[in-house]
């Protein structure tokens, strides 16, 4: 078995399934087991996160010759149907994250994954805080259990590799293009908090149609939203190299 | 007359919330009796629907469906992270 020296991810996020795009997304993904050794998904697989749209997206992606690891996002939750549409996707032979980490082994290399839809609040110094009237207080109380739920994932890991996976971003600088007003609806710094406290090689997120697909956190986290629309391709390619290979 | 702003602000509401569309993130501009859609939809079917239900929540506007429908290209470079 050959050693691997270099992880290849493909990652792509809001692909927004829907019947008139059936099967077109699928032709883009022939010949992925060349190019990449995992293909990640950053939510938002749906548009309305029916069970149809979600039976859909298990079309799309099953039986590709790399392992798939999903988290969903808010279209996939508008529905009330996430945990069927977790299910399906789950029958189909994809992972996915639900605040929780899984380990796929990719030619001898370990990669640990940990993920979920994330939230909002905005970042540092422009954000909410858990104060005031419950509304808010619950906003930011769930995105602080998330990041929590992130971080001892992560530190219980023991990979070669540890990539994030969200749909939400932990930055703002991957929101840039997209208007200010609605950063606090787009993100929260206390993912990136999370994720720099413990420490991972990326993190991958979507969410922001209009964004930028390049940022880093304020510990140096390589950050990279594939939202589809910012991508204009069927998705990004990011490699990993061993920092302690001999 | 209602201002320009709420009517505009009404058909992106509609956009985010009809069953049919579930759209965030479109620009929706209205200058006189002129409504201008733009941004990003994942097909074609679904740019179509966007400018229905912006014409149901706007109907005595005239509708410009400027909206694009995302290209998916081939998978590009590989970007080294190290
Ligand atoms: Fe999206
Ligand atoms: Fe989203």
């Amino acid at each position: 078995m050959s050693i691997l020296t270099e992880l290849r991810i493909a990652a792509v996020g809001d692909v927004h399934l829907g019947d008139d795009v059936q099967g077109k997304y699928r032709a883009r993904l022939t010949g992925i087991e060349d190019r990449a050794d995992v293909l990640l998904l950053a939510g938002d697989l749906t548009r309305h996160g029916t069970i149809a749209e979600g039976r859909l997206v298990g079309q799309e992606f099953r039986d590709l010759p790399v392992p798939v690891v999903a988290v969903l996002g808010n279209h996939d939750y508008h529905s009330d149907l996430q945990y069927e549409i977790m299910s399906e996707l789950r029958d189909n032979g994809i992972i996915v994250l639900d605040d929780e980490s899984a380990v796929i082994t990719c030619r001898g290399a370990r990669l640990g994954v940990v993920g979920g839809k994330g939230f909002g609040g905005g970042f540092a110094g422009k954000c909410a805080s858990e104060f005031g009237e419950r509304e808010i207080k619950n906003f930011v109380h769930h995105t602080r259990g998330i990041a929590d739920s992130w971080q001892r994932a992560l530190k219980e890991l023991d990979t070669d590799y540890k990539v994030v996976l969200s749909h939400y971003s932990p930055v703002k600088e991957t929101l840039e293009g997209e208007p200010l007003e609605i950063y606090p609806f787009l993100g929260s710094y206390l993912l990136a908090e999370a994720v720099d406290t413990v420490g991972a090689d990326l993190i991958l997120h979507g969410h922001a149609h209009k964004g930028a697909e390049k940022g880093m956190t304020p510990g140096g986290i390589r950050v990279r939203n594939v939202a589809l629309p910012v991508l204009g391709r069927a998705y990004g390619i990011y490699c990993l190299s061993e920092s302690d290979s001999c | 007359m209602e201002a320009p702003q709420y009517v505009a602000a009404r058909v992106q509401r509609a956009l985010a919330e009809d069953d049919r569309t579930h759209e965030l993130g479109i620009r929706v501009d209205v200058r006189g009796d002129q409504l201008f859609l733009r941004g990003q939809v994942t097909g074609e079917e679904h740019r179509r629907q966007m400018e229905r239900v912006a014409q149901e929540a706007a109907p005595e506007l005239h509708v410009h469906n400027e909206l694009q429908v995302v290209q998916v290209r081939e998978p590009g470079e590989d970007e080294h992270l190290d």
